[in-house]
């Protein structure tokens, strides 16, 4: 069973402690919104989880290892990231993007085997692109490459997926569609883990809200009781109203 | 490929050596007519151009290959050995070998010297320009610009403190001018081996070049330590600037314009891109250096000078087109 838990950990980037006695788990099955407002720390979070940045305290552990322990392409096949943005300046095409996620099943030389061209289908099929997977990713739209991101991580197969803002730039239907495939993988046994300020696409769909602020760990627990109103108010500072039922809500300053 | 070889037969065939033309065809024209070649022209095919243009076409290939590996460790398509202070560190290394007189110990006390100034340079530049994990532009040409003038003023220092010693300073200068002129066996096989011997470390790493394109965080997701990697990899392109440097002077562009033309041409893949940026560059120098050879002695046209004629128009084009809104 794939789980990824952190404990008490504290970050500090530059003078600032950016994360203070963080604690959260991510286990397979589950749905995660991790909420906040800007500079809480999540990226930072998703990060630390990542083993991309070692903590100054405390620490992270992959199924029962610490994090650091595992050999890179052990642990990529075990954890997927989904970046903010494609971030690369040169003209890779969408495919040749997400065959890099097929990187941690590969020996050094070896040519693509039948599966990891599989694995490549599925993912653009999955974000549904592959209209333009053959074109340079500098020419996609914000939209576009995100959803090229998505599907790099995708082919990745790993069972924990942790997304930096998956929605930015996508237009609604491709947004929907993207919560719903994700709420699909938790279904079917993956671990989900996603930072956003969607909190009306994310609250119905998740399983769990880890609300961050201040880097501190605010609420953790079922979205009706992290995003409760009393919560939202005061960790984002407004007036969140639902019409019917517990989420959508309106926000008012 | 078919270029490179028709670049390699005219420049063994055809140029001007002294105040005349040696023509291969008539040699080889003679040799089947029963008539052995003189000794003076199996001498200039054999010990002046046979070298001359190994040194070209691997020190070509070299300055290529640390170009594109640079581009992509450093993220950015404007890195190349000469931006990054690797050619400046390779030039005052290789300085200070020839005026402590080191070079006489040894043919590989100036490559080693060259070496070891690159890799210094180089990290200098590593650390300053590296801000949050990322190497802007503004950084790196900042640093590269800061330490690039820093180390030049060090190399003059070194040339003109030497003045006293003409022998010394003369060498000095003569080398880091660059060109191809005089070079021996010895030159062709030191660029041979340390092209070939980076390469080698280089070529079976094209699957890290590509996911160090990406953001570090990235790439560490699928599995590359992208420090240790990038790490290695500057390494190598130091490696194969200092070992051409060291044999060539000081050869501008080559490393900046040959890995952009060869994107062009075949995509940013770097399992394909690698071979092809040699070939280019290969290409390249030796056409350049061919061009120098055709000109009269007494126009002293300079090999630098040649690929900079290359370079910079090809430079201008690519900013006419990113301006239109392509990617550089």
């Amino acid at each position: 069973m794939s789980s990824l838990a952190a404990s008490e950990l504290r970050v500090r980037l530059g003078t600032r402690d950016v994360l203070t006695a963080v604690s959260c788990t991510l286990r397979a099955g589950e749905f995660v919104l991790l909420a906040g407002r800007n500079g809480a720390g999540k990226s930072t979070l998703l990060r630390t989880l990542l083993g991309a940045l070692p903590p100054d305290a405390g620490r992270v552990v992959l199924h029962d290892k610490p994090i650091a322990a595992w050999q890179g392409k052990e642990r990529a096949q075990r954890i997927a990231f989904v970046p903010q943005s494609v971030d690369t300046p040169f003209e890779f095409t969408g495919r040749e993007l997400v065959t890099m996620g097929r990187h941690p099943h590969r020996h050094r030389g070896e040519a693509l085997s039948r599966d990891d061209l599989d694995a490549i289908e599925r993912a653009l099929v999955a974000v549904d692109a592959l209209p333009f997977a053959a074109r340079p990713v500098t020419t996609l739209s914000g939209g576009e490459q995100r959803r090229i991101a998505v599907a790099r991580a995708l082919a990745t197969e790993a069972p924990l997926l942790l997304l930096d803002e998956p929605t930015n730039n996508l237009d609604l239907e491709h947004a929907l569609q993207l919560v719903a495939m994700l709420a699909r993988f938790a279904a079917a046994g993956r671990g989900v883990l996603v930072a956003s300020h969607d909190l009306n696409l994310f609250a119905r769909h998740c399983s769990r809200v880890v609300l961050l602020h201040e880097g501190r760990v605010f609420a953790d627990g079922p979205p009706e009781q992290a995003l409760a109103e009393a919560n939202v108010a005061a960790v984002f500072g407004v007036q969140s109203v639902a019409p019917s039922g517990f989420f959508p809500r309106e926000f008012r300053l | 490929m078919a270029g490179l070889v028709a670049v390699a037969a005219l420049y063994l065939g055809v140029a001007r050596e002294g105040p005349g033309f040696v023509v291969l065809g008539q040699w080889i024209a003679g040799w089947f007519g029963g008539l052995a070649p003189s000794l003076t022209d199996a001498f200039i095919v054999a010990d002046i151009r046979a070298p001359r243009l190994l040194v070209a076409l691997f020190g070509g290939a070299a300055l290529a290959l640390a170009g594109t590996v640079m581009q992509a460790t450093f993220r950015n398509p404007l890195a190349s050995p000469d931006l990054v202070g690797t050619t400046a560190g390779a030039a005052l290394g290789g300085a200070l070998m020839i005026v402590l007189d080191l070079s006489r110990v040894g043919v590989v006390a100036t490559p080693l010297g060259s070496l070891l100034g690159a890799m210094l340079v180089t990290s200098l530049v590593f650390v300053l320009a590296r801000s949050h994990g990322r190497f802007a532009v503004s950084t790196l040409l900042l640093a590269g610009i800061a330490l690039n003038t820093l180390v030049g003023a060090l190399t003059s220092f070194v040339v003109t403190f030497t003045f006293d010693n003409y022998t010394a300073s003369s060498r000095v200068l003569f080398w880091l001018m660059g060109g191809l002129e005089a070079r021996t066996w010895e030159h062709a096989l030191i660029t041979m081996l340390g092209c070939l011997g980076f390469a080698a470390l280089v070529a079976p790493r094209a699957r890290d070049l590509d996911l160090l394109t990406l953001h570090d965080d990235t790439a560490h997701s699928l599995g590359v330590d992208a420090a240790a990697a990038r790490r290695y990899l500057v390494w190598c392109a130091c490696g194969l600037t200092a070992t051409t440097v060291s044999n060539t002077g000081g050869i501008a562009f080559v490393g900046l314009v040959v890995p952009h033309l060869a994107r062009l041409l075949v995509g940013p893949s770097h399992r394909v891109l690698l071979p092809t940026s040699a070939l280019l560059g290969a290409l390249l120098l030796a056409a350049s250096d061919f061009a120098c050879r055709l000109t009269p002695p007494d126009a002293n046209l300079r090999l630098g000078v040649v690929t900079a004629f290359l370079g910079a128009p090809y430079f201008l084009w690519l900013l006419a087109r990113h301006r239109r809104g392509e990617a550089l």
